[in-house]
């Protein structure tokens, strides 16, 4: 009886939220346009969805069985620990600025996000019609970027920034007068912001500030006491994984069809970054962009097994790996593919060292390159032609014919089978 | 309504041709004891029965047939002054303000005997010799000498005084924080909402009557300054009917007549300061903008709505021009002349063009963060391109004046009405945090109004021992930025290739900011003179009460561009007229193209409101024959009252910010060290306040995407207080002749100054620092040049302002300097005070001959490397570099009664640019903007009838 009751009275608001209709009349001086009827659907979910829009101050599980709806900037703060079971849904909300649904971690509290490959954790817009049970919807694809905001760890590890201090404000994230919720930065190197697995972030980085998108997953500072594997960011207008400072491993990172660059390390991260994917979209800029340490603190970064695939005959550009200004790290067994070649209208896709600073870095053995493999792309002959030293003051371009060879059948680069779970996998058909 | 006006005007224009045949003698009659007019003194036209006396304004006129008169000036107890060589010419007026001193023995008679032309140029400094209270007067006459047509150029003669882009005025060096301009006394808001003080060049100076700048405080003054008050004061109404008709015209050969100035297509009325509402809000607030994904339809007819150009376009430039119109008269209301109104009318159009080629803005240079030995500086973000500017300034002033023996009324409406439009085209840099090249257009348009009515009484009794003096004065104000477009594009010279890449220059954007002000300020002063000591004196007292509201409200909007297989953006080249061309609006079918989308949001907007009740009373004494005192003291309240809402959603509804209640005690004296009274000396004490701004007293958290900057309010702020110290020797000689020194110290607590945020970067807040110190030295000195023969009419004056400042670190910012020390550099204790000048210069030298109605004048005034940004750690400090301005200007009347003027200018005579550079131990200046105002010429004609 209870239950029947309940039927009716949904019933009821579905039918009332269907008839709430209204024009909306928008005035210019010069004309009147009725933009066309909108539909205001009020969907009654009383027991499959929750909203999230204060910050989370005390602890916190969101379960499979509701779809959270994440609203604006919701900051997880004051020691709180947010956990996320297996299969949860996280619809963001529309907005950009302030108005941008983001998830943020602070220093001292944590996130327990443990997904399964069967079961990933999908962050995602709220104009997905994914629902409950399902891995995908139906209604967008790679190329729906900026539907929401991100993702975004902040930690106590070391990072190296501009003028030596030892603690930043995370891009785009105004200065709250009673609080420190936006900085990231610290002391603590084996720092724990938690659990992240089997993670699927989509359709991601709208803007935060000016010419600030946010990432898929940005990892600022993140100490090494955190766990970061199986994750994928797809669609994002930014990068898709950053690594701003901080010593956290990562493992099998996937990124695909992103606005900006795949991976981006800055700001002296020392971790290691072991089997990584990245897919280029049309709009993509770099799959690898690398910065050193901003400050006098030193860091080095592993980044090894990954495996990067290009776009072939992209007139709108989009390069390998762009190492940059103070970049010092070790890249090892990289397998590069399917990038433009020469021809009509195209540029080479390059491996840049793209300053004096970096290029000095590579001569001091601080920068090293080792294991690429590369499949040649149209118009080249050797896997050396893809290297680039923009000052030509090092020996990286005759190196490179050391470190890099070219190949049809890889030997090096990530092991897929790892992404066989991926979003990607399914709607690419990558054949992981 | 107009017309009645105009027919008014007529009427009263074709009165006066009828009587113009007689000639009148006016002028003010001054009284040396106190700085005051001398009311009810008698004027006489020695010989005859012709005379008048002094209303209490010290106000005389008198109507006389042309010829040559001595005119006599006498009242009880003071010296009588006997004026000869008083020549009236048929239709003209003859001016002679003059200042009568008390006689120490009642009963003695002195006459004094001179000559008109003598007193004329005496008078000019008198306002300043009897005044206890340390102050500068320019009066209408020194005005005129200068050639300036707007007050902010012709302020800059005034010892201390400089003038920052030819609109603000500082006084001692003090940033506007610390200087108050202010209206007929009263305080209205000024057309820059983020600065205390009024904006000086929208007066014209055929509107004044004098402008005073107050150093030193005293009890009837507003306790809110620091520097010093700036207070215009327009005319009443002319002593004789009055129309003039002026004109302009300026060239400067690096702004006008260029083919690659940029503008862009605006409203058909821009060229009457205002938008006809073509650049209205496209997308009202009460609308949201769906995700095309979610409704691609409604998505492209709200993009549609915008207006589509974003290109800076390239036009030939125009030159500057004005014209101006005044009126004014005086009617008899009764047989013996004692009750009269007048009016004074006025309207001025001046529209002036800018154009900076290759400007350079906003450059970020930075210390080597790796290797501290390492000293140059290199750089991160180099940014340059064309930028045009026009803008229309229309002030009008309409005021009537009623004035009977003992009371005065007056009412004077003004209205100035701005708009500025902008393009410009840049190109940016950036080698470190980005590495890109972006191509940036930009098209601005800021509309500004400001209406004030002041309605002003004043009255005396019979003998004048009592005076009333009432203001009302209401001011609205409105500051519309209206559709700033910005439109960057990623330029990849490998490809070259241009794309809309958000990540790397944001998504073009749209903003509209509407500032909406009111203001009613009102006091009321009383003086009764009485016995002190056995002496006269004067008692001041009387309260003020002004309250202000301000709205603030952002829509912001940005149009990113959806691509699907390529990059979509690619298809506009570069061009930023193609990004809302109808064909590249988003398409619901092929789900590609350009898509509106709100950015703005609540923490942007806000509304406040500040109220400031004050009282006050004050004796102005004397201790002895040559010792004069002013002692008082001013009590205000102040409250501050907040509505708004953060990003983190902390929300202040009408809440108290700020509720102070102090007393501001001072004392100024003065000794005259001679029985001459042409030496002095003056001391002065007082304790004033500087206040937070709206927006400083706020949680607002305000993105400027012109900058790339956040501003973030600080709702903790508090008030700033200053005690002040001052001492002064002068000399005044023959005639004009004057010397003097002074030296002044003012200590700060707690003084505001928008730092940076050492962790965030790119974001400021205004904070309290640690207390700050300045000191300063000034030398004045004018000189006839007459001691040369044949050189009488020449002028030399010049002044100089040494100032030291010393500005204590608050603790993230002396963390941050002492990380990014340079090796070898050690750290000061304090730094420069931001915004002070550590010197100030001004010498000219001018001729005038009123026989042959030949002006002229030469002068160079400069200003010490001032610290315009303070660093932030590995970004140096940015300091203004001095601009050498020399100036020069040469005018002639002619024609009957020298009634038409012609003027002829030249600015920047020495080719100098404005610079602000980075500076850091050891390293090579780096550029952080850089401009060229180039030379300029300007033409002006003025005819008087």
């Amino acid at each position: 009886m209870k239950k029947i009751i309940w039927s009716f009275a949904t019933v009821t608001a579905i039918i009332a939220a269907a008839s709430c209709e209204k024009e909306t009349v928008v005035e210019v001086e010069k004309e009147v346009i009725v933009v066309d009827t909108v539909t205001t659907e009020t969907e009654v979910e009383v027991e499959t969805s929750i909203t999230v829009s204060e910050d989370i101050i005390t602890d916190v599980t969101w379960t499979a069985d509701k779809i959270v709806t994440l609203d604006g900037r919701v900051f997880v703060t004051e020691g709180a620990t947010l956990t996320i079971e297996p299969g949860t849904i996280i619809k963001a909300n529309a907005g950009s600025g302030v108005n941008a649904s983001v998830l943020i971690v602070t220093r001292g509290s944590k996130i327990e996000a443990l997904g399964t490959a069967a079961a990933p954790i999908i962050f995602t817009s709220a104009a997905d019609n994914i629902v409950i049970g399902q891995t995908s919807g139906t209604n967008l694809d790679q190329n729906d970027r900026g539907l929401w905001g991100g993702l975004i760890l902040l930690g106590n590890a070391p990072a190296s920034f501009d003028g030596d201090a030892v603690s930043a404000q995370i891009e785009g994230v105004p200065t709250d007068t009673d609080g420190d919720k936006g900085l990231y930065g610290g002391t603590d190197a084996a720092d724990d912001s938690g659990t992240l697995q089997y993670i699927s972030i989509r359709h991601g980085g709208a803007l935060i500030g000016e010419g600030n998108e946010i990432n898929g997953l940005t990892l600022g500072a993140v100490g090494t006491g955190t766990t970061i594997d199986n994750i994928e960011v797809v669609g994002n207008v930014d990068d898709g994984v950053e690594f701003f400072g901080g010593s956290v491993n990562a493992t099998n990172l996937f990124v695909w069809a992103q606005g900006d660059d795949g991976l981006d390390i800055d700001q002296a991260y020392s971790g290691t970054i072991d089997n990584a994917v990245v897919v280029q979209g049309g709009i993509s800029d770099h799959a690898l962009e690398i910065d050193g340490p901003e400050g006098s603190l030193q860091g080095a970064y592993t980044l090894t097994n990954a495996t990067l695939i290009g776009l072939a005959e992209n007139i709108a550009g989009g390069e390998i790996a762009d190492f940059r200004s103070n970049a010092q790290g070790t890249n090892n067994n990289i397998l590069v593919t399917g990038f433009t070649g020469v021809g009509t209208d195209l540029v080479l896709s390059d491996v840049e060292l793209d300053n004096e600073g970096v290029a000095a870095n590579y001569t001091a053995g601080t920068l090293v390159l080792t294991n690429w493999e590369i499949v040649l792309p149209t118009g080249v002959t050797n896997s050396s032609d893809v290297f680039n030293d923009t000052t030509d003051s090092t020996t990286f371009e005759a190196d490179a014919a050391t470190f890099s060879s070219a190949v049809t059948e890889a030997t090096v680069g990530a092991d897929t089978s790892a992404f066989s779970w991926t979003y990607s996998n399914a709607k690419a058909s990558l054949g992981f | 309504m107009k017309l009645k006006l105009l027919l008014i005007l007529l009427i009263t224009f074709s009165a006066q041709i009828i009587s113009a045949q007689e000639g009148i003698i006016s002028g003010t009659v001054n009284d040396g004891e106190f700085n005051d007019v001398l009311p009810f003194a008698n004027i006489l036209i020695k010989g005859t029965t012709k005379g008048t006396t002094s209303d209490f304004d010290g106000k005389y006129v008198l109507d006389v047939e042309p010829g040559t008169y001595t005119v006599t000036f006498s009242y009880l107890g003071y010296e009588t002054k006997e004026i000869s060589e008083v020549i009236v010419e048929p239709g003209a007026e003859q001016i002679i303000d003059i200042t009568l001193n008390p006689l120490a023995n009642a009963l003695d008679e002195v006459v004094v005997t001179t000559t008109v032309s003598k007193n004329t140029e005496a008078s000019v400094l008198n306002l300043q010799k009897n005044s206890v209270a340390l102050l500068d007067g320019l009066s209408i006459q020194s005005i005129k000498k200068s050639g300036a047509s707007d007050i902010a150029s012709a302020i800059k003669s005034v010892p201390g005084v400089s003038v920052q882009g030819g609109k603000f005025v500082y006084v001692r060096g003090l940033g506007d924080r610390y200087t108050k301009s202010i209206l007929n006394g009263v305080d209205v808001p000024g057309l820059d909402p983020d600065r205390n003080t009024l904006q000086l060049d929208i007066f014209p100076t055929n509107i004044l009557d004098n402008i005073i700048v107050i150093k030193s405080a005293t009890a009837d003054q507003p306790a809110d300054f620091t520097g010093g008050v700036v207070d215009i004061v327009t005319k009443d109404f002319p002593t004789r009917a009055e129309y003039s008709i002026s004109t302009g015209l300026g060239y400067n050969s690096s702004m006008h007549f260029k083919d690659n100035y940029l503008n862009y297509d605006g409203s058909p009325t821009d060229a009457l300061g205002f938008d006809n509402g073509q650049r209205d809000l496209a997308i009202p607030q009460n609308i949201e903008t769906p995700l095309p994904v979610v409704d691609g339809n409604r998505s492209a007819a709200l993009t549609r709505l915008l207006e589509p150009n974003l290109k800076a376009l390239e036009n030939q430039s125009g030159a500057d021009f004005n014209i101006g119109f005044t009126a004014g008269n005086q009617y008899d209301l009764n047989e013996d002349g004692t009750k009269k109104i007048g009016y004074l009318a006025s309207l001025t159009y001046k529209n002036s063009t800018d154009f900076y080629e290759d400007a350079v803005s906003g450059q970020v240079f930075r210390k080597q963060d790796q290797d501290k030995s390492v000293l140059e500086l290199t750089d991160d973000r180099t940014q340059s391109g064309n930028i045009g500017v026009n803008n229309v300034l229309i002030s009008g002033l309409a005021g009537i004046s009623l004035k009977s023996l003992q009371s005065k009324y007056k009412l004077n409406v003004l209205h100035i009405q701005n708009g500025e439009s902008g393009a410009s085209y840049i190109r940016q840099d950036n080698f470190n945090v980005n590495s890109n090249t972006i191509f940036k257009d930009v098209l601005t348009y800021t509309q500004r109004s400001i209406t004030n009515i002041l309605l002003n009484g004043e009255h005396t009794n019979e003998d004048a021992s009592w005076k009333v003096s009432w203001k009302v004065s209401p001011t609205f104000s409105k500051i519309y930025d209206k559709d700033l477009r910005t439109t960057p594009f990623r330029f990849e010279p490998e490809t070259g290739n241009f794309t809309i890449s958000p990540s790397e220059s944001g998504d073009p954007s749209r903003i509209w900011r509407d500032l909406e002000e009111y203001n009613v300020a009102s006091k009321l002063d009383l003086t009764r003179k009485h016995q002190l000591f056995g002496r006269d004196a004067k008692l001041k007292f009387g309260g003020a009460f002004t309250i202000k509201e301000r709205d603030f409200v952002v829509n912001q909007f940005s149009t990113p561009i959806q691509s699907q297989a390529g990059n979509y953006s690619l298809n506009f080249e570069g061009n930023a007229d193609l990004v809302l061309a109808p064909e590249n609006i988003y398409d619901p079918e092929t789900r590609e193209g350009t898509y509106v989308r709100r950015d703005s949001n609540i923490s942007d907007s806000f509304n406040s409101q500040i109220t400031v009740g004050a009282g006050y009373v004050g004796d102005e004494f004397k201790l002895s024959d040559r010792f004069n005192a002013i002692v008082g003291v001013r009590f205000e309240k102040f409250d501050l009252r907040y509505s708004g809402e953060n990003q983190d959603g902390e929300v202040f509804d009408n809440q108290t910010i700020l509720d102070k209640a102090d007393f501001f005690p001072s004392a100024n004296f003065i000794y005259e060290l001679n029985e001459e009274a042409n030496k002095k000396i003056r001391a002065s004490f007082s304790s004033t306040t500087a206040r937070p701004s709206f927006k400083e007293a706020s949680n607002a958290q305000i993105f400027d995407p012109v900058s790339s900057t956040f501003f973030i309010g600080n709702i903790d702020i508090q008030p700033t207080y200053i005690n002040n110290y001052d001492i002064r020797f002068e000399a005044y000689g023959e005639g004009t002749n004057f010397f003097a020194i002074s030296g002044f110290a003012k200590t700060f607590d707690d003084p505001i100054e928008l730092t940076f945020i050492r962790e965030a970067r790119g974001q400021f807040i205004p904070l309290n620092l640690g207390d700050a110190k300045v000191f300063g030295a000034e030398l004045e000195y004018r000189r006839n040049m007459g001691f040369i023969p044949g050189w009488e009419n020449f002028n030399f004056n010049a002044n100089i302002s040494v100032i030291e400042s010393q500005q204590t670190y608050s603790e993230d910012e002396e963390a941050a300097r002492i990380d990014n020390l340079r090796t070898g550099e050690t750290l000061d204790d304090t730094r420069q005070l931001q915004g002070q000048s550590p010197l100030l210069l001004n010498v000219g030298f001018d001729y005038s001959n009123n026989d042959n109605g030949w002006q002229g004048g030469i002068v160079y005034n400069v200003q010490g490397k001032t610290l315009e940004i303070v660093g932030n750690g590995d970004i140096p400090d940015v300091y203004t570099l001095p601009f050498h301005n020399l100036k020069m200007n040469l005018s002639k009347e002619f024609g009957k009664e020298n009634s038409s003027k012609i003027t002829l200018k030249f600015e920047n005579i020495i080719n100098d640019d404005i610079e602000s550079v980075y500076q850091s131990f050891g390293a090579q200046d780096q550029i952080y903007s850089s401009r060229y105002p180039g030379q300029a010429i300007s033409l002006g004609y003025s005819y008087q009838f």
